[in-house]
């Protein structure tokens, strides 16, 4: 069937993916700009060309073209993106460096705005103390009780917003009435936070009274030892926390009976899980996001610096081309809304619940700061400290992103310095080195953090254990776990595989016109009459659209799948292939004879990798293979996955060896 | 998923094996499979991905096997990204055409590197493959023979044009590979049993709801 689909009506979703992967590109290139509105364009000319072919064959009934879904899902993913790029560029043009009006501010600018002083300039990722912001308001807006700081922080948040409209409306002559309007602003903020941390307190203290009678419980459902590592006792403070939990909310109760009725029934086990990280004040979902933030904050200092070190090195492809022109440091300025972030600090309710030993003290504490950790990565090669095994307090400051971004760039000239090499950060192996260190620290944690969601998960829903339940559950963990860090993660992995990408990308740069037969595809497995074929469509072009759509996917199990159908669709392109020259020569067909095996496998799907154009495949193979299941590492899963990233090395080597030997 | 119990032999668990088939482009090793997995069960048995992976149960003595056999390209110019493709392999099928010495020859190198690689706990099959052209022969047998067990291999002869000796090679390779494992597991079982260790090596999964257990085979999408 995908052989059939793979050479008539292929143009139009190979323009859109085009287009698509040009936004991608700009995206992670740190122009946000540019970005939306090539995502747009691609939104637009899908929906254009779907319209066409709608109008068009609306008398021939309804047949639907094999490629509609496959656009319509780019569209949707497109528009996925165009909405957080407009979220970005909502907080870029704050600033006034940029006075021209945004094109679109989407209903969410409005709403990240808030944190406009503490935009990630650098890199295209947001700053984790927002990142972790936005993760609790995300749950605030689908939560129906609020703690009492909670509210306050939201009461503060419309106060704020008044008070920035007001200060906009007048005129810089007023300045007495900014000051008045100021010091009420303050006035009223404090005194809200006054109430509400009153009203928390005496909260606080019957649920204290609660939680330890709860905690007891807990304490003998491990029956009690008397040596306890940091992680029994968090896990033990973690069940009890889901105890009281359940002490409030039925809902568990409801589940456990069904999953009794039928133990089986994985789909019961998919609603389950999704069910349970969907609430937000669970434990459990509370865990996924305080190991989220935890990931995101051990992350992005790294990947910010890389991508510092990869703008200045020459010849690397950079992950922000535009970061030289934003460090200059004389062009700090009054930012009217840093006042706000000092405000919003107390309210944030932070990772709770949290254990008695948790690492923040006293309740109104500024977020732990992203703040590069002095120790840890930037100070050596021995790798930062894990943050998840027990966070530090962290360096609790308050600079603005700013003032770290001063800070990461001199930590690493003076690491350079310290290792008497000279201070250019384009010597790469100063650079790489401790990158891959550093990022073999994150995938420990990105392993540690998934471990324990699982084993909390299974402590709560005891009938989830049988094996098949277990793997399902670790999926259902797994996706939106990594969906809002891959992109981060992605980026670590790209600046420790820089010269592969680029490698791979001058291969494709060279050998982007190569007929299939020169990559050493046999000419049996090709379709009859390929020079006649015009430009546009080439053989097993289905195979690269659907490798193309790998990139947009961002949780790995979609991923893997994505490359699982690249294979496939390959094979039956194949077998189409095979056949008609078959029928065209009258051949007696031969069992078998059109089943590929590896030695035609590979050649095309390095074909295939080839006209992708998608260097960073390097990349996302490299962190799919970290992260693949290993119940999957020997099936087709493991199989497919070995396969493209054989035919990525054989691509990116190919202007060393002949081609065609 | 990491279900790596001692005694995993027991009934409820299924070994899980990963196959590695080497052999240069000429010498028959795609109709080898697809005669092995095609016999057994009708046509249909073929993974979406033909010939290039296939799965395959069994049952040897009431224990029961997933077989996953990993093609590999034979041709020169892919040699160097062998490796990706042979570790973890608890098996390899080394083919070569007895007709062509030079297939014989890239066997030994193969031999070598899949030594090198995995030491002596993967179990080698070479195999002298179109015994049905026994006239055109380029490669003795004795020569064969006695180089498969100087390095610790086992030789078979195989027609897969007349379907000769292939389900013999398989069931021989599935009972050496169930030994290798055994004795794997009683290694584990004195030491300690380290839950992460598992990656490499031997899998026993538990594959008790049936309608699931080709979870890491075939049939992940439909």
């Amino acid at each position: 069937m995908a052989a059939a689909a793979g050479d008539g009506a292929v143009k139009p979703l190979q323009c859109a993916m085009k287009l698509a992967n040009g936004a991608i590109e700009l995206d992670t290139g740190n122009r946000p700009r540019e970005a939306y509105t090539e995502y747009l364009r691609s939104i637009h000319y899908i929906s254009q060309v779907l319209l066409e072919e709608v109008e068009t064959t609306k008398e021939g009934g309804e047949t639907v073209a094999p490629d509609t879904s496959k656009m319509l899902k780019l569209a949707e993913q497109c528009l996925e993106r165009a909405q957080s790029t407009a979220a970005k560029l909502g907080k870029t043009y704050l600033k006034p460096a940029m006075p021209t009006a945004a094109p679109v501010p989407s209903p969410t600018s409005r709403h990240r705005r808030v944190y406009s002083d503490e935009g990630g300039k650098l890199s295209p990722f947001l700053p984790p103390e927002i990142f972790q912001k936005l993760q609790v308001v995300e749950s605030q807006s689908s939560k129906k009780e609020l703690t009492p700081l909670q509210e306050a922080s939201l009461q503060n948040q419309k106060l704020k917003a008044a008070y920035e409209a007001r200060m906009a409306r007048l005129d810089p002559s007023q300045a007495l009435q900014k000051t008045s309007l100021t010091l009420s602003l303050q006035r009223q903020v404090m005194e809200n936070l006054v109430i509400a941390k009153a009203r928390e307190e005496t909260l606080r203290r019957k649920r204290e009274e609660r939680r330890l009678r709860l905690q007891e419980a807990a304490d003998r459902r491990f029956c009690s030892q008397v040596a306890l590592t940091p992680e029994e006792r968090e896990q033990r403070a973690l069940y009890a926390a889901i105890l009281e939990y359940e002490q409030d909310h039925d809902w568990p109760k409801h589940w456990r009976a069904q999953l009794k009725k039928s133990p089986g029934d994985l789909s019961l086990v998919t609603s389950l899980v999704s069910h349970l990280l969907s609430v937000p004040d669970h434990p459990i979902s509370q865990l996924l996001k305080k190991l989220q933030c935890a990931v995101y904050r051990a992350l992005y200092p790294v990947v910010s610096r890389g991508a510092a070190g990869a703008a200045s090195a020459p010849g690397c492809c950079s992950l922000s081309p535009d970061a030289d022109g934003l460090r200059a440091p004389g062009s700090r300025r009054l930012r009217p809304s840093q006042s706000l972030y000092c405000v919003l600090s107390p309210a944030e309710p932070g990772p709770a619940p949290r254990p008695p030993d948790g690492p923040h003290g006293s309740p109104p504490t500024p977020p732990p700061h992203a703040g590069p950790p002095e120790g840890g990565a930037a100070g050596g090669p021995a790798g930062p400290a894990s943050p998840l095994a027990h966070a530090p307090p962290g360096v609790q400051s308050r600079h603005s992103s700013f003032e770290d971004l001063e800070h990461f760039l001199a930590t690493s000239e003076g690491w350079g310095r310290g290792r008497g090499r000279p201070p250019e950060p384009q010597a790469s192996g100063v650079k790489t080195e401790p990158l891959s260190e550093q990022l073999k620290s994150a995938v420990k944690d990105i392993h540690n953090a998934i471990d324990r969601l699982l084993s909390l998960t299974l402590l709560a829903f005891e009938g989830l254990n049988a094996a098949a339940s277990k793997d399902r559950c670790l999926a259902c963990i797994e996706e939106p776990f990594f969906s809002p860090l891959w992109p981060l993660l992605l980026a670590l992995y790209r600046s420790v595989h820089r010269l592969r990408e680029a490698a791979l990308s001058r291969s494709m740069e060279l050998y982007r016109n190569a007929p299939p037969t020169a990559i050493g595809v046999p000419t049996k497995l090709l379709p009859r009459g390929l020079e006649a074929t015009g430009a546009g469509a080439f053989p097993y072009c289905a195979a690269a659209q659907e490798l193309g759509l790998l990139v947009l996917e961002s949780c790995p199990q979609k991923k893997l799948e994505c490359i699982v159908r690249v294979l496939r669709v390959i094979c039956a392109c194949a077998e189409g292939y095979c056949r008609a020259q078959e029928a065209a020569s009258e051949a007696r067909p031969q069992l078998g004879a059109a089943a590929i095996g590896a030695d035609d496998l590979l050649p095309i799907l390095s074909f295939v990798v080839l006209r992708s154009g998608l260097p960073q495949l390097v990349s996302e193979c490299a962190a799919l293979e970290e992260f693949i299941h290993e119940g999957y590492l020997i099936g087709e899963e493991g199989y497919c996955l070995t396969s493209l990233q054989s035919a990525l090395s054989y691509v990116e080597l190919l202007p060393r060896g002949a081609l065609g030997k | 998923m990491a279900a790596a119990g001692s005694g995993g032999a027991a009934a409820g668990r299924a070994y899980s094996f990963k196959v590695v088939l080497l052999g240069e482009g000429c010498v028959g090793k795609t109709s080898l499979v697809l005669r092995y997995c095609e016999n057994k069960f009708n046509d249909k048995h073929i993974t979406t991905l033909q010939a290039s992976f296939l799965t395959k149960k069994l049952n040897i003595g009431g224990k029961r096997v997933n077989l996953a056999i990993w093609d590999t390209a034979g041709q020169e110019r892919f040699h160097a990204l062998g490796p990706i493709y042979y570790r973890d392999s608890n098996g390899a099928i080394l083919v070569y055409d007895i007709t062509d010495e030079d297939s014989f020859q890239k066997v030994k190198n193969w031999v070598k590197e899949l030594r090198k690689m995995l030491g002596n706990e993967i179990c080698l099959c070479i195999v002298g493959n179109k015994i049905d052209l026994e006239k055109e022969r380029h490669v003795s047998i004795q020569e064969a023979e006695s180089y498969a067990e100087s390095v610790g291999a086992k030789h078979y002869h195989t027609s897969a044009k007349q379907n000769k000796g292939i389900e013999e090679l398989f069931l021989d390779l599935c009972k050496r590979m169930i030994e290798t494992a055994q004795v794997d597991e009683r290694a584990k079982g004195n030491g300690s049993s380290q839950p992460g260790a598992t990656r490499r090596g031997v899998q026993i999964i538990d594959d008790e709801p049936q309608a699931q257990s080709g979870g890491g085979g075939c049939c992940s999408s439909g």
